[in-house]
């Protein structure tokens, strides 16, 4: 526990968190609607809450272990703040590389409020967490599972795929928006489109977005990427313009002379390997979407759609979609969100009930 | 015209002369961009000039391409061989083919010539080339041992046969050359952890392949030693042949940390990923190899490995790209093994 009073929390997380505004909208009075929201009443800390015949209590699990990849800071700063907000005590073991943006936001916060870091991990820490929440690989996410004892809540946030659907017209908002999810974040996020299907001029659109992404990475150039991300890239951009010589109906569309960004049109419907940082698949419409995305159905995270109607939200949820949204807004989920399906703060808290306290 | 050419290659490969290498290999361009549809097109669609001015500049096909086109620089009914990747990525496998096996043969031999490997008392932990008929690997192994089946100890079946092999690592009269996969050579010891033989001095190891893939790991420096504990070959005497289905010639290293080579009928460049360019002299980078004696599909291919030139000549490999799928002769054989004892 950190000592401090909920208001207090969020107060300090509102306030260290003014100057990351890819962090969401995190004013005070956003953050009270979201505890009260999935919590309603049950974490201040004055007085247990009537909770149907009894009252109730929400005690935060803590100490909290975050296990964080080295793909965004994003998921990172967003667990860290969960586990504030709920009173929990946080360690987070950091990628190897770092992340200098989880170091310079707890720098802003209370010393009360700080949490642990370190690139190698205590092996104490697993032991004490009453909650990991592991952002990582498959493997990463079994390795954590089998150190656990059934009683320690483990929240595993594996690797995820997201995508777009897209019916009706190709207006210039809709490319801006499509060309605005893959940019953001390189890509490296789970709520990054890794292809989407379009039901008609397929090839048009993906003409369409590699002409936005030009325009987006001109403006925001990309920095000369290390040599393993630009082979992985190479390999993939090479073998695809090889298919696209050799194979009907595949066009490559990329940046002259750099890695910044290539647009694939491939007709096949299931989705292909994707090396990511502003690698895009754009796929004609299947007329068996489910069977074109079941390899990959138990991993399906965000769908962004265009448009967004109660048809095709309805096809997203059949299809395994954890969240629905418009295209454009697939990198902005609101802070209500279910991160993977899971309310974010009731999730890291334990419910004591109290009965008989009249 | 084309017998013509494989017996310029063959006699390129017999006395090899550096500056024969580029008009060769732009003779060997022009007629596969002539012969093969497939690179043809994909020459064609990177804009590449009817004739180009170097080696340098002839176009490579990602080493991928054998698993999505049949590249082949003969009429199909003239296939007289076909090689196979082990297609355990579930992209399915890559092919190769071949109109004759004569410059294939030859470069196998005189590349064990050009690095004064010893061949005799071969010992080939892998299947007989009659056993795996796709497997350039073994088939590598039957011109070096001459086809004996007494030399091959893997079974069709992908069987050890431990105790004839302890016989022939036990039987102390001359030297050996052990040539496998190394997983063949994990899984031998692993399979005989007690077994210590001190073998005649002049016995090789050469080893192939990586563990990528198969679900088990050591460093090649423990390798290294566990053959030397076990076998009592030194470092120095293990060597490493880095070669792949999509080729017709191989690089050859020997102990740790030393570059691979290339026998004079090989070039390799090392491609800068972010430019697609030739990347300055001590620079990482993407392994492109050019082979003359891959007259039968195309000359050069672009693999997805990284390696870094070396001043001296050759190559350190640093590994395959993270994007890369696992792949490799080196994880079938495994898999036939684990497959059998599971």
């Amino acid at each position: 526990m950190t000592g401090m009073k909920l208001d207090d929390r969020i107060g300090a997380v509102a306030s260290a968190a003014v100057d990351y505004p890819w962090l969401g909208d995190l004013r005070a009075e956003n953050i009270l609607r979201w505890v009260a929201l999935e919590l309603g009443e049950l974490l201040r800390e004055a007085e247990p809450a009537e909770y149907g015949r009894q009252h109730c209590f929400a005690q935060p699990l803590t100490p909290i272990l975050h296990v964080v990849g080295g793909n965004t800071p994003h998921a990172a700063l967003q667990s860290l703040i969960r586990g504030i907000i709920v009173g929990a005590r946080n360690r987070m073991k950091l990628p190897q590389g770092g992340l200098p943006e989880v170091d310079e936001f707890s720098l802003r916060l209370p010393s009360a409020l700080r949490p642990e870091l370190a690139v190698q991990l205590d092996p104490g820490w697993a032991q004490d967490a009453e909650a990991v929440v592991v952002y990582g690989s498959d493997e990463t996410v079994r390795e954590f599972s089998q150190r656990l004892l059934p009683a320690q809540r483990l929240l595993a946030h594996g690797h995820k795929i997201s995508f777009g659907l897209i019916w009706g017209s190709l207006e210039q908002g809709l490319v801006d928006g499509a060309a605005r999810d893959v940019f953001v974040f390189d890509q490296l996020g789970c709520l990054s489109p890794q292809f989407y299907y379009v039901a008609g001029d397929s090839e048009g659109f993906a003409s369409l977005l590699a002409r936005r992404l030009e325009e987006l990475c001109l403006a925001t150039p990309v920095t000369r990427r290390g040599q393993e991300i630009a082979a992985a890239l190479r390999g993939c951009r090479e073998e695809w313009k090889f298919r696209a010589a050799t194979e009907p109906g595949i066009v490559v569309w990329e940046s002259a002379g750099t890695l910044d960004w290539v647009v694939i049109h491939d007709p096949a419907a299931v989705p292909a390997a994707n090396p990511l940082h502003r690698t895009i698949f754009v796929k004609p419409m299947p007329s068996e979407l489910g069977s074109a995305l079941a390899p990959i159905r138990h991993q399906i995270s965000t769908v962004g759609l265009h448009p967004v109607s109660l048809e095709s939200v309805r096809q997203a949820i059949r299809l395994g979609a954890q969240r629905v949204c418009r295209i454009g807004q697939m990198q902005n989920p609101p802070l209500t969100w279910h991160h993977d399906g899971w309310p974010t703060l009731a999730s890291l808290v334990r419910y004591v009930d109290i009965e008989g306290l009249g | 015209m084309m017998a013509s050419l494989e017996t310029e290659i063959l006699r390129f490969l017999n006395e090899p002369s550096e500056d024969k290498f580029e008009p060769l290999a732009l003779a060997v361009f022009e007629y596969q961009r002539r012969q093969n549809p497939v690179y043809a097109s994909y020459c064609e669609f990177l804009g590449t000039p009817q004739q180009v001015g170097s080696w340098k500049s002839i176009p490579s096909v990602p080493q991928q391409a054998f698993k999505r086109s049949e590249l082949r620089s003969f009429a199909i009914e003239q296939t007289r061989a076909e090689f196979r990747t082990s297609g355990t990525t579930g992209e399915g496998y890559g092919k190769h083919f071949f109109q004759s096996l004569r410059l294939y043969e030859a470069a196998v031999q005189r590349s064990w010539d050009f690095f004064r490997l010893p061949r005799h008392n071969f010992v080939a932990l892998m299947q007989h080339p009659d056993d795996a008929p796709f497997s350039s690997l073994c088939r590598m192994g039957g011109f070096l041992a001459d086809f004996k089946r007494e030399c091959f100890f893997i079974t069709r079946n992908g069987c050890l046969e431990l105790d004839r092999l302890k016989d022939r690592l036990t039987d102390r009269g001359k030297p050996l050359t052990l040539f496998g996969t190394a997983l063949a050579f994990l899984n031998l010891m692993e399979q005989a952890p007690n077994l210590r033989v001190e073998l005649r001095p002049g016995s090789i190891a050469m080893e192939t392949g990586g563990f990528k893939g198969s679900g088990r790991d050591i460093g090649k420096r423990e390798l290294y030693d566990r053959l030397f504990g076990q076998f009592g070959i030194t470092t120095d005497s293990v060597w490493n042949e880095y070669g792949m289905t999509e080729l017709s010639s191989q690089f050859y290293s020997y102990g740790l940390n030393r570059p691979h080579r290339s026998p004079p009928w090989m070039k390799f460049l090392i491609i800068d990923p972010n430019t697609n360019e030739e990347a300055p002299p001590g620079e990482v980078g993407l392994l492109r190899i050019f082979d003359l004696a891959n007259l039968w599909s195309v000359l050069a291919i672009q693999t997805r490995d990284l390696a870094i030139a070396q001043p001296e000549g050759g190559f350190l490999l640093l590994g395959r790209d993270p994007g890369a799928l696992p792949r490799g002769c080196s994880r079938a054989v495994d898999q036939l093994l684990q497959l059998i004892r599971d």
